[in-house]
């Protein structure tokens, strides 16, 4: 294009269009430059009409505040888990917070899903259930000696140790419905002195702990 | 999917999922489909998790699963089924208009847990209408069976695909993942139960089969044990016929709006209109541009028993419908006195352009909604042309096209006089695209409800204390009045919650209200506009 080379020394400022066209008269005050973003929250021209109010409105409302609140209950809420306090108390062993990180609350109709998507967790009960019987008795002089070094050592070091260990049984205990006895749970589940049972912050004072191995017969 | 999409799905997926499920839901709907391995390693969560993740969203419909060559499962998120969400309680309601408690009950199980068989369905739904009953009172299974065929037979609720029964001949080994089908006429189909009961009435008692204690679980839960008669048949919520519902609804009221104002009789032209879509339910699907034709005679026999109208008024308001310039109703034939359709896509075509004009008229004003109109009327205008016909001076004429050009209501089409395309030898015309001009409404309408719930969050994190605070106040109050407490405990108990906390809580209260309800009226925007683009782009 001959023109746009020459154009460019002649008339620089000349724009491509013609200023009255736009509606920009001669002389007419250009409005002021911006100089910053526009204002977060502008003043508005008009007021926005108001909400529609009555009962189908109001019972939508109820309705909508409801289900928020009930699928916070459901078992489809994932919470994240929750992250170590930073000092680890004692009760901590024994206050159950919710699903474990490894299982799902409901269950699904595991046909309709790929395979790959079904957490193992019968796995684990499976190893125990056939671990468990020769163990039993090497357990309990296994437990005789850990409650000797209880006493020695500080607890905190035993937590690290055998609170994995504590929450596999308590999650292949929970999770399937194997019939286990009672005796087998106070069994494993405790490595400590205090059976589980009696933890129920001092309201269940029971005696169901006849059968228990671990304190020494007098 | 556009940003304000995603954002907006995020933001639905934190609030009734939890965060893990939202981090795997906005990557999948980011990234499109992948196997679980991708997704673990890209999000940086543990496999476990993400395993959790997509059995909850692939339990709400809101992920598929295929089966790729070399057994590699992938997986794909359906964002726009993530925005079905927003509308969840409209669903709900539009059942309990039509099917009372029951159905709304009903509806919300199947919204809430995805997708569940009917036995169980009817279970927890009359379990939980006894409880609402009075005392001694219990809600029958036979009942809520009975709404639930009706819902089935209506087309509300669908049945899900099923797993092929496969017979003992598949030589290799099973599938990684079931490839699950179902034919169209087993959609619908009820299964036949008898299911015999009553509903359960909460109390805290030992057997509650349905409270199992985490500690020691009984050894004998016989509901657990015994076979459901309808395994493997899982029923869903349609949400296409919802939307068909919500569609016929809009036009129904149009036409009142339009129609019958200024008749004697009530509502006869929203009548008529309201009894052919009814007619036109089941034989027309959701996306044709018009229904089939019905003949007068036809109409006349299906109206409401309540409407006693001759066959000549009948004719009379049919032949208004088919003349009014909006085109709702059209007149296809004559045969059987008269054959008339309605036009869906053009009805849907109106109302967005009905929307699209209040919108303008709310953010402008009145004289700007006269010239979009104009402009909408006469297709293409120039700018001399819009001052003269809108009779607005030219100064204020020019101001509010550009104001309007600006925010894109109004585009320009340029015709050249010459070949250098010069633009003092340029034709400029303002033209009105509304395809367009929805689209881009529709993105703001996502935007703002974004806006809402993330204003909403934050209100309700500012106040959480006092939020819990009362909560406590709440729950000490009510179980003191269980116990039989005296008035000037409850008092006491009552003041502890100071006035101007009191006043906080009341803002908050307000100010949580207003918010949801404008997120109310917004999801219907974003309905009409979504309908009107969908029935569009389906024609091109």
């Amino acid at each position: 294009m001959a023109s746009r080379g020459g154009g460019r020394g002649r008339g620089r400022g000349q724009l491509t269009f013609s200023m009255e066209a736009v509606g920009i008269g001669k002389g007419d005050a250009l409005p002021p430059p911006t100089l910053q973003p526009s204002p977060l929250f502008p003043p508005l021209e008009f007021h926005p009409v108001p909400l529609p109010s009555g009962e189908e409105g109001e019972y939508v409302l109820a309705l909508k505040q409801e289900l928020r609140g009930a699928m916070r209950q459901l078992p489809y809420f994932i919470r994240p888990a929750v992250p170590k306090r930073d000092v680890e108390r004692y009760s901590d062993k024994y206050q159950m917070s919710g699903p474990i990180d490894n299982a799902i609350d409901w269950n699904p109709d595991w046909r309709r899903l790929p395979r790959e998507l079904k957490i193992r967790v019968r796995k684990l009960q499976k190893e125990r259930t056939t671990i468990l019987l020769p163990k039993r008795p090497p357990k309990t002089t296994e437990d005789k000696d850990e409650t000797i070094q209880k006493l020695e050592t500080l607890e905190k070091k035993e937590e690290e140790v055998t609170s994995e260990e504590d929450e596999e049984k308590e999650e292949e205990e929970e999770k399937e419905e194997e019939e286990e006895e009672e005796y087998d749970e106070e069994e494993h589940e405790e490595e400590t002195d205090y059976i589980m049972s009696y933890f129920d912050n001092g309201e269940d004072f029971g005696g169901d702990s006849d059968d228990n191995m671990d304190e020494a017969i007098y | 999917m556009t940003q304000a999409e995603i954002k907006l799905c995020s933001l639905l997926l934190q609030e009734h999922f939890g965060e893990i499920v939202e981090k795997i839901g906005v990557h999948l709907i980011r990234t499109g489909s992948q196997p679980l391995r991708v997704i673990a390693h890209d999000t940086g969560t543990s496999l476990d998790q993400v395993k959790k993740a997509l059995c909850v969203l692939i339990q709400h419909n809101l992920v598929i699963y295929q089966v790729h060559k070399r057994g590699v499962v992938e997986y794909e998120a359906q964002c726009s089924r993530v925005l079905r969400m927003l509308r969840y309680p409209r669903y709900i309601y539009t059942a309990k208009t039509l099917y009372s408690d029951t159905g709304e009950l009903i509806v919300e199980e199947l919204l809430l847990n995805g997708k569940m068989a009917m036995s169980a369905v009817v279970k927890k739904v009359a379990d939980r209408l006894t409880e609402t009953m009075e005392d001694g009172k219990t809600m029958d299974y036979a009942e809520v069976s009975n709404t639930f065929v009706r819902l089935a037979d209506t087309h509300f609720v669908q049945r899900c695909p099923l797993v092929p029964a496969t017979e003992n001949s598949d030589p290799g080994p099973p599938p990684p993942a079931p490839t699950l089908v179902i034919s169209e006429k087993d959609m619908y189909l009820v299964p036949k139960l008898s299911l015999i009961g009553k509903g359960k009435r909460r109390r805290s008692s030992d057997e509650d089969a349905t409270g199992e204690p985490k500690a020691k679980r009984p050894k004998h839960t016989t509901d657990n044990k015994e076979p459901i008669p309808d395994d493997g048949i899982y029923w869903q919520a349609n949400l296409d016929r919802f939307h068909q519902h919500f569609r016929d609804q809009g036009i129904v009221s149009a036409v009142a709006n339009r129609m019958d104002q200024f008749t004697f009789q009530t509502q006869t032209s929203s009548e008529i209109v309201r009894t052919m879509l009814r007619m036109s339910e089941i034989t027309t699907s959701s996306s044709a541009p018009f229904t089939q034709p019905l003949s007068s005679n036809e109409i006349f026999r299906s109206l409401p028993v309540g409407y006693n109208i001759s066959k000549q008024v009948l004719d009379q308001y049919l032949t208004l419908l088919a003349d009014d310039p909006l085109e709702f109703v059209g007149k296809s034939g004559d045969s059987g006195g008269g054959m008339y359709v309605i036009n869906l896509h053009k009805a849907l075509g109106s109302l967005a352009t009905a929307t699209l004009e209040s919108v303008i008229q709310e953010r402008f004003g009145s004289r700007c909604a006269r010239i979009f109109r104009l402009v909408l009327q006469k297709k293409h205008l120039e700018q001399k042309q819009v001052e003269d016909f809108a009779m607005i001076p030219a100064k204020e004429a020019k101001d509010m096209l550009y104001k309007m050009l600006s925010e894109n209501f109004i585009s320009l089409q340029e015709i050249p006089k010459t070949p250098d395309h010069a633009p003092s030898r340029t034709f400029y015309l303002y033209t009105v695209n509304i395809l367009s001009a929805a689209r881009m409404l529709l993105h703001r309408c996502y935007k703002s409800v974004a806006n809402l719930i993330e204003r909403r969050q934050f209100e309700t994190k500012e106040n959480k204390r006092l939020l819990e605070k009362s909560q406590r106040v709440e729950a000490i109050i009510a179980s003191m009045q269980a116990t039989g407490a005296e008035e000037a405990q409850l008092q006491e108990i009552e003041e502890m919650i100071t006035a101007p906390e009191r006043q906080q809580l009341e803002t908050l209260k307000r100010n949580v209200n207003k918010l949801d309800a404008c997120e109310i009226q917004v999801v219907e925007t974003i309905f009409l506009l979504e309908s009107y683009i969908e029935s569009t782009v389906k024609r091109q």
